[in-house]
């Protein structure tokens, strides 16, 4: 198993690197690809070497990835996606952070969702890094963050 | 020894009001991930126009001085560098924060950064025309040459394979050509809009450490997130500083690299932290324990950091050219009051100079004060359950990577580039080698192309970057570097079978 | 002080949305394309001091710096990514990106963007280290004239004005020199002429000014259509016998983006010449050594459109 993701995960970096490589040696104007072309080389010469070790089976280093992982990392990964890549923009920065936060909260939080206490706590947890993240980022330094419906 | 009657222009209620407000100030916004001096300093400017110039620069001074030194507590206590300065200063002092002894790396990141801080200021004050001469003779040449110095370190910064050290420090030099090329305009490697910006430092810095930390995390599960609890140590000061003195071999060579390497216009202080923690790798007898929370990795770093400050400052002040982006801020903000720098700064203005360089010692005492209180409290950080952890830090990195340069564009590449540094550091790929090569590609590139240029109307690339003294030296000690680290992993192999 | 808190205190109520008043309500945005502390940055800086006045804007004005390949990079994303409701405004740097959009390889061009008004001009001028051989434009053309490829004199970049002063200097002259472009922009090509890495170079007015009052370079020649007042000795190019004119120097301004609106267009267009003649502006601007010269809307679309026409013609060859 770990075996075969080393290949994997050798074999995509040296995708990009041959992709990198074709990329810097055929591109024009050649003086501006010069030190690409000097660095997709080592580039390449790396990653086929880290990938042979791999296709022999010598990796070692890493502990790889299991199915347990992807399943407990899917709703963070998520969540984390669309507050990112979607609601920053079209809710608002400050109110996307808002509900994203409180929903990581919610999917990660050991304590039982039946206790009343554990929804309070969570809800002054977000109040707070939203008010900290205001006035230090609003306020203060006077970041304009995106606006969309909501600030 | 001009400096000393001008201290009592410090010692006014209003600079001391100013000193130890920008003290605080940049204290914590050091520590915010984003938030770099540079910024810092830029964002401090307005506030000083309405001030009289002692009073701004003042301001300016301890604003930066603290910054520098405030990046080291995200760097120990969240594994997030507040600037590139403080990378190395992640790799034992994270470690010790996760063994409960985040106090004490904290205390002796403040107590080191106060000892290279007041070194380099005092450089400043009494060796500037020797200095000044010294910045003055680097070249396009020599700083190529610096920039392949900084690269050989990947040899000590990474646990595992050298390889692959080497193949995420190549990663890192490609990243570093996206966007436009500097010197042509020509649009390299741009696959999406979002990346024609180039990937900007600061976003690349927070996503490579904070995301992959954010996912694992997450990774564990909901069940899983509080098996650690970990204990914070308490940890007397006066042993702290009894530590630091006892290193006496880390903290003279991280004090003294800091203090060359700051003189260098255009590498600034970004690798001096990483080359010191190289330096004081290879002399340490015992090399094995850095990485795991050793002290002389976090003294090294940290007083390299604060070393480069004041020499930092001595191009700007004698010959009026920045030597880092942060000095180029702080030159905006002398021109606006109407002060030149240049070779006769020190006699057409004292009274505005001598205080600003006083406060400068001043506000690393504070500093140091300050950031040992901070310490005590901050210390607990390692206690928030890792649930809230993630939450706060992916909030922290949006922010912190929006706040640079307010483009959402800087937000999509700090995320992607994140979750790809994730899935790679669980194949024994590592981020700070990484950002090692994103930072110096950009100044191994543009001074090999412009030097190759110059060279074209002199005797050719090879005489140019291959003869005179200063060359030389450089090209030797790149050779021993890497003869160094191959002849260091050669015997560790022989000791293993 | 007391001036910046009022200015922050009215803006949190402008954000808050508690008063709902008439453009602008909130701070605007500057986006400089050059890095903090350059001079174009501080220049900006200093020329939007009294944005937040009641008979200005009535807000403070935020600079955000956007720097990268010559300004492209910040104009880029002007052109594609700022919002078009008067709260972003953009520093123009003509010749730097009219030169850009003829050359191509940007999304921008002078129809991408509405002027509202210019603060300086900052003239670019020929610059050779302290110690050097040279003295005057006739000795540089002569080593060059005997020496063609070998006098390397460096700029702030390709396409920028040290480059089209570069190359008018050059076709002027009838020579062939090394014209070195530096990553780090005018600060980095004034230190290499002063640390002698190349054997001149052209720089703004306003930083050689400087650095010859520091004593660390002689200047040699303005490229400009007559002297100017920082620097009453030294002659201009033409003076000395090169057909340069002023297509090279650096008109520093504000603008907008293209599709805002037309009240907003001109209410900034009326208030912000107003700005820039503030006395405080100035007075810091004379303290800094950066020449102002003032435009309002109508004349900066014409110093556009004729730029636009000389350096389509200078670039052809190219």
């Amino acid at each position: 198993m770990n075996i075969l993701q080393h290949k994997l995960s050798s074999g995509f970096v040296a995708c990009i690197a041959i992709i990198v490589c074709y990329i810097s040696f055929t591109r024009q104007p050649t003086d501006a690809y010069l030190f690409p072309r000097v660095i997709s080389v080592f580039f390449l010469g790396l990653a086929l070497w880290t990938f042979i070790k791999a296709l022999l089976g010598l990796s070692k280093v890493g502990n790889g990835l299991s199915l347990t992982m992807f399943k407990n990392m899917f709703p963070g990964i998520l969540i984390s996606s669309i507050y990112l890549f979607i609601a920053a923009k079209s809710l608002g920065f400050y109110t996307a952070t808002t509900i994203a936060f409180f929903l990581l909260l919610i999917s990660y939080d050991p304590a039982p969702h039946t206790n009343l206490n554990s929804w309070t706590k969570r809800i002054i947890i977000t109040a707070c890094f939203i008010a900290i993240m205001y006035t230090l980022f609003a306020k203060i330094l006077v970041v304009y963050t995106p606006r969309g419906m909501f600030i | 020894m001009d400096f000393i009657f001008y201290f009592g222009e410090v010692f006014t209620l209003t600079s001391m009001l100013l000193l130890i407000g920008g003290t605080i100030g940049g204290l914590i916004m050091g520590a915010t991930p984003g938030l770099s001096p540079t910024m810092t300093v830029a964002l401090l400017i307005p506030f000083t126009f309405n001030m009289t110039p002692v009073h701004g620069l003042i301001l300016l001074g301890a604003a930066y001085t603290s910054t520098v030194a405030g990046g080291a507590v995200s760097a120990i206590l969240l594994k997030i560098p507040g600037a590139p300065a403080n990378i190395a200063t992640t790799l034992d002092g994270n470690a010790m924060a996760r063994k409960g002894e985040g106090a004490k790396a904290l205390q002796l990141s403040f107590i080191s950064s106060l000892i290279g801080g007041i070194f380099g200021v005092f450089l400043l004050i009494f060796l500037t025309p020797v200095l000044a001469k010294m910045a003055n003779s680097f070249g396009y040449s020599h700083t190529f040459w610096l920039a392949i110095i900084g690269v050989t370190v990947i040899g000590s910064l990474e646990a595992g394979s050298v390889v692959k050290g080497l193949l995420s420090g190549c990663i890192g030099m490609w990243l570093a050509t996206i966007g436009f090329d500097d010197i042509q305009g020509v649009k390299r490697f741009v696959f999406h809009p979002a990346l024609g910006g180039g990937v900007n430092i600061i976003p690349a810095l927070i996503g490579l450490f904070a995301i992959p930390q954010v996912i694992t995390m997450f990774a564990k599960g909901r069940f899983q997130t509080d098996i650690k609890q970990i204990t914070v140590k308490k940890h007397p000061i006066s042993q702290a500083f009894r530590e630091v003195f006892s290193r006496k071999r880390a903290l003279a060579i991280g004090t003294s690299i800091g203090s060359v390497i700051g003189l260098i216009p255009g590498v600034g202080g970004q690798i001096a932290g990483l080359l010191a923690y190289d330096q004081a790798k290879k002399f340490s007898p015992e090399k094995a324990k850095f990485g795991t929370g050793h002290s002389e990795g976090v003294i090294a770093a940290e007083s390299a950091n604060n070393a480069m400050v004041g020499p930092s400052l001595v191009p700007l002040l004698t010959l009026s050219i920045p030597g880092s982006p942060t000095a180029a801020v702080l030159l905006g903000g002398l021109i606006i009051h109407g002060i030149f720098p240049g070779p006769t700064l020190f006699q057409d203005y004292p009274e505005v100079i001598w205080p600003f360089i006083n406060s400068m010692l001043i506000g690393q005492i504070l500093m140091c004060i300050f950031g040992i209180y901070i310490a005590s409290l901050a210390a607990r950080v390692a206690q928030v359950p890792q649930f809230i952890m993630a939450a706060i830090v992916l909030g922290l990195a949006a922010f912190g990577s929006f706040a640079v340069q307010q483009s959402m564009g800087d937000v999509y590449v700090m995320v992607v580039l994140g979750t790809m540094m994730y899935f790679l550091e669980r194949f024994g790929f590592s981020a700070a080698p990484l950002v090692l090569g994103l930072i110096l590609g950009p100044i191994a590139e543009s001074n090999f192309v412009t030097g190759s240029l110059i060279s074209t109307a002199q005797n050719g690339p090879f005489i140019y970057f291959f003869t005179g003294g200063l060359n030389i030296v450089l090209v030797s000690i790149v050779i021993l570097s890497v003869g160094f680290s191959i002849w260091s992993e050669i015997t560790a192999k022989r000791q293993e079978t | 002080m007391k001036k910046i808190i009022a200015a922050l205190a009215i803006s949190l109520i402008g954000i808050s949305g508690a008063v709902k008043a008439e453009y602008p309500e909130r701070p605007v945005l500057l986006m400089i394309p050059y890095g903090a502390g350059g001079a174009t940055d501080f220049q900006a800086r200093i020329a939007t001091i009294p944005a937040g006045n009641d008979d200005m804007l009535g807000m403070p004005v935020a600079i955000i710096n956007k720097p990268g390949a010559g300004g492209r990079v910040g104009w880029n994303w002007f052109a594609n990514d700022a919002e078009k409701d008067g709260y972003t405004m953009g520093g123009y740097n003509v010749p730097h990106f009219i030169a850009q959009s003829i050359k191509g390889g940007v999304d921008y061009s002078t129809d991408s963007f509405e002027p509202i008004a210019n603060w300086g001009s900052d003239p670019a001028v020929f610059v050779v280290g302290k110690d050097s051989n040279f003295n005057s434009m006739e000795d540089v053309v002569a080593f060059a004239k005997s020496n063609p490829g070998k006098l390397t004199f460096s700029g702030a970049g390709l396409f920028v004005g040290h480059h089209i002063a570069a190359l008018q200097i050059e076709k002027a002259a009838g020579v062939k020199m090394l014209y070195i472009p530096n990553k780090s922009g005018g600060a980095g090509a004034m230190k290499a002429v002063i640390s002698g890495e190349v054997l001149a170079g052209v720089n703004n007015l306003s930083d050689a000014f400087r650095a010859q009052k520091a004593g660390t370079i002689k200047i040699l020649g303005v490229a400009d259509l007559e002297r100017n007042a920082f620097l009453p000795d030294v002659p201009t190019m033409m003076e000395q016998g090169l057909d340069v004119d002023n297509t090279s120097v650096n008109f520093r301004g504000v603008m907008v983006p293209k599709g805002t609106p037309q009240a907003v267009i001109d209410k900034l267009a009326a208030v912000v010449p107003e700005m820039f003649k503030h006395k405080r502006v100035a007075q810091k601007m004379k303290a800094g050594g950066s020449p102002m010269k003032i435009m309002n809307r109508a004349e900066v679309l014409d110093m556009w459109a004729k730029r636009q026409t000389t350096l389509e013609d200078l670039l052809k060859g190219l």
